[in-house]
């Protein structure tokens, strides 16, 4: 399986569809976007920090993991990092794979362990 | 032995650093490390601690380790 995980600053730009194999029937795509209420109370965007090198290896493993599991062509994981505005998006995933099941089923499985193991935080109450 | 400590989100504030070299020996457990450095920091359940970029024992020697992290719950997405 091939994995991209990246770390970045600035907004998030989804990478171009990739060619390649003729065998990929699935392509899944998810975005996370900052909204506006958080805790019921209006907020400008959210800081997000990451214990980045940790991150990158708790991020293979559990890609590894979920793979066995639920065999994709490819993971595209892009996290975003710093302030982010309301409405702009703070994660990007996308998964290739032959079939929508395991592409499915490994999208929402990564989704939750990002949010037990990662290190990754927001802080909303840092103002920009 | 120097050993690199990280503190991250909520776990800088209670500290007061991001990131510090402290003398510690190889037979020192995480938990002891931090009653020395900071005694009045209680790890409690929900922060977890990790040795080398790896989710670790609080109760278990560092050894050889050279970076120890406070791993707050964590909230990415």
């Amino acid at each position: 399986m091939k994995t991209h995980i990246e770390f970045t600053r600035a907004p998030i730009v989804p990478p171009p569809p990739q060619s390649g194999s003729r065998e990929i029937g699935a392509v899944l795509e998810f975005s996370g976007v900052v909204r506006e209420l958080e805790d019921g109370r209006k907020i400008p965007g959210l800081q997000y920090e990451a214990y980045e090198p940790m991150a990158r290896a708790q991020l293979d493993k559990i890609f590894a993991e979920l793979a066995a599991k639920h065999p994709c062509e490819e993971i595209y994981f892009i996290h975003r990092l710093g302030f982010v505005p309301v409405g702009e998006a703070s994660l990007f995933i996308r998964i290739s794979a032959g079939h929508r099941q395991p592409a499915l089923a490994l999208m929402a499985e990564l989704i939750d362990r990002l949010k037990t193991d990662v290190p990754v935080w927001k802080l909303s109450n840092v103002l920009h | 032995m120097k050993i690199k400590i990280l503190t991250f989100a909520q776990t800088r504030a209670q500290l007061g650093f991001s990131e510090m070299e402290f003398e510690c020996s190889s037979d020192e457990t995480p938990r002891e490390i931090f009653r020395r450095l900071a005694p009045q920091f209680d790890p409690g359940k929900t922060i977890r601690v990790a040795v080398n970029q790896e989710y670790a024992d609080w109760d278990r020697p560092v050894g050889n380790a050279f970076e120890l992290a406070l791993i707050p719950p964590v909230s990415g997405g």
